[in-house]
């Protein structure tokens, strides 16, 4: 069995599988450590003489990480807004996406350049006046903020565009003799083909969404409208040192997005593909 | 008769057209297009938010580039994507290539890469921090080991930037792993029989065959790096708040700590259309230099 295994591994390039091997360790070990880490005593960890393992289970931290925080809240808020996010732009983009692709209007080709000039603008050029336009409509440290600027995705309208152009002529012309006007060809005929790219978007729009960082940051004021991302950063800020809480606090803000990931990889990696190779 | 109920099924279409993309573009006239505009007449005004803006005229670009601590953001920023763009590509390909054989565990692997690509950046910054630690950072004590003494990494004026680089990387790479796995694949196996025919060994073929046909994904992954990499924020913020001595301070700190410390919003924007004119350019040097060494099939 053993040796069968060797021979394997021999039949492939071994010196391949030492430098993937190396490269492993390297990714996993900042991981490896915040699971060691957050479940040790501090003392523990201000020690130079590490371990792996701790020397004293302290579950603790978890319950502390959920305590000291409002944890629950950070979770209601991030879940809340990227379920939102990812309804709407997946709404808007793939309708936008449809008209651009199947239907024939005057000034369709120069609309078009204007939603790909948006992908060439970094978004900071944009952040100080929208800032202000919430602000005037009274927008700041509510949901509407944090969700309503973040529905219009130019990418996301290309992504599908791109989609949508391969669809057979022939299948959207049978649907227009039985009578379907475009929106119910892009409702009933488009939508339910697009279910890979539709899906492939959706992952991309969820990962960054969750990881999402300074557009929450300069808009949510009040604790019980932070998302994770901000409330753990405000959270580090303060207890500079606990890192043992830290740590468990980072595990439990990790988790969502390493279940997705395992349940859907395929997909997500067809959005980065996709989203890689289009010119 | 025919030609009029033609005409009107096409207006149809077109109304129908218009209607379906309004929403979309309702959302991005408010938000990027109106938004556009105010930022760029903020940039040349005096502007706390509270009181009236006053019109400044070039006085906020002027103001920035005479400013040393400014001059040194811009430097940094662009040494940090002279850093991590190439160290970033190099590692991306190495592993994506190192993937694209018929490997056993390959999916496992590339899982494993994958996960910091997961992880919310903020978190990334917590487990690095604490491997920066100076005095029980499992960094120095690994280091420890080979004689190296105390560094202080993030706290230290040459070393704090790299240490960013590093983390960056680290997280980075991953994707780009990802994005040329996929461009990897396209290569038709046909150009690697024929060689094979002929004799060649590996690295003829990742030179003569692979490299070449693979320069379209490297130069898209290499202009969109360079323009993330010049768009970093959160590592910065979170990490170094642009410390030691300005030495990590970036282009997109500057934008947040004068936009939303100082309230002195002129400035900000100034810096947000300055940082845009420097990804236009680059990103047009790059457009124009594709001739040269982009082979598309």
């Amino acid at each position: 069995m053993g040796t069968l295994f060797i021979k394997r591994l021999n039949s492939t390039h071994w010196w391949l599988h030492i430098l993937l091997i190396i490269g492993s360790i390297t990714t996993l070990m900042p991981f490896i450590l915040m699971l060691s880490t957050s479940v040790k005593t501090p003392a523990e960890v201000l020690t130079t003489t590490p371990s792996f393992l701790p020397k004293l289970w302290r579950w603790e931290n978890y319950v502390d990480a959920v305590t000291q925080l409002p944890f629950a809240r950070f979770y209601l808020n991030t879940v809340l807004v990227t379920v939102a996010r990812v309804i709407g732009q997946l709404i808007f983009a793939s309708m936008a996406a449809f008209a651009f692709a199947r239907l024939r209007f005057p000034g369709r080709n120069i609309l078009f350049i204007a939603i790909l000039a948006v992908m060439m603008v970094p978004g900071q050029v944009t952040l100080i006046p929208n800032y202000i336009i919430l602000k005037k409509l009274g927008w700041l440290n509510t949901y509407m903020g944090l969700i309503i600027p973040s529905l219009f995705t130019a990418f996301g309208t290309f992504l599908l565009r791109q989609f949508f152009m391969t669809i057979p002529n022939d299948i959207e012309d049978a649907a227009v003799l039985d009578g379907c006007n475009p929106f119910q060809v892009y409702w009933l005929v488009a939508l339910p083909l697009a279910g890979p790219a539709l899906g492939a978007l959706g992952l991309l729009v969820t990962l960054w969404s969750w990881n999402d960082f300074l557009w929450p940051l300069i808009i949510t004021s009040s604790t019980n409208m932070q998302m994770l991302s901000v409330g753990i950063a405000y959270f580090q800020g303060q207890y500079i040192t606990n890192y043992t809480v830290m740590m468990a606090a980072a595990t439990i803000a990790s988790l969502p997005m390493f279940i997705i990931f395992m349940l859907t990889q395929k997909y997500l990696i067809e959005g980065i593909t996709m989203s890689g190779l289009k010119q | 008769m025919a030609q009029k109920r033609f005409r009107t099924a096409a207006a149809r279409e077109a109304i129908w057209g218009y209607v379906m993309i309004a929403p979309m573009f309702l959302g991005l006239g408010i938000f990027f297009y109106l938004s556009l505009g105010i930022s760029f007449f903020i940039s040349f005004s005096k502007w706390d938010v509270l009181t009236s803006p006053e019109w400044v005229g070039l006085q906020n670009y002027i103001y920035l580039f005479k400013d040393p601590v400014f001059q040194k953001t811009l430097w940094n920023t662009v040494r940090y994507a002279l850093m991590v763009v190439p160290l970033g590509m190099i590692v991306s390909l190495t592993l994506a290539l190192a993937l694209n054989t018929k490997i056993r565990f390959q999916k496992i692997y590339r899982l494993i890469y994958f996960l910091p690509v997961l992880t919310m950046p903020v978190t990334i910054s917590i487990i690095w921090k604490w491997i920066y630690n100076p005095d029980f950072g499992p960094l120095n004590l690994f280091l420890h080991l080979f004689g190296f003494g105390r560094l202080l990494w993030l706290s230290d004026v040459n070393l704090a930037m790299p240490a960013l680089v590093l983390m960056d990387i680290w997280m980075g790479s991953g994707y780009g792993m990802i994005i040329y796995l996929a461009g990897l694949q396209n290569i038709p196996r046909e150009f690697y029989e024929a060689a094979e025919v002929d004799g060649a060994n590996y690295w003829q073929k990742l030179f003569y065959i692979t490299l070449p046909l693979l320069t379209p994904t490297l130069f898209f992954s290499m202009v969109t790096s360079l323009i993330s990499a010049f768009q970093v924020f959160d590592i910065v913020y979170t990490m170094t708040k642009g410390g030691p001595q300005e030495s990590t301070r970036t282009m997109v700190y500057t934008i947040f700590d004068n936009g939303f410390h100082f309230f002195k919003m002129g400035l900000a924007s100034a810096a947000a259309w300055i940082l845009f004119a420097i990804i236009l350019v680059v990103t047009i040097i790059q457009l124009r230099s594709q001739d040269k060494w982009v082979h598309y099939s």
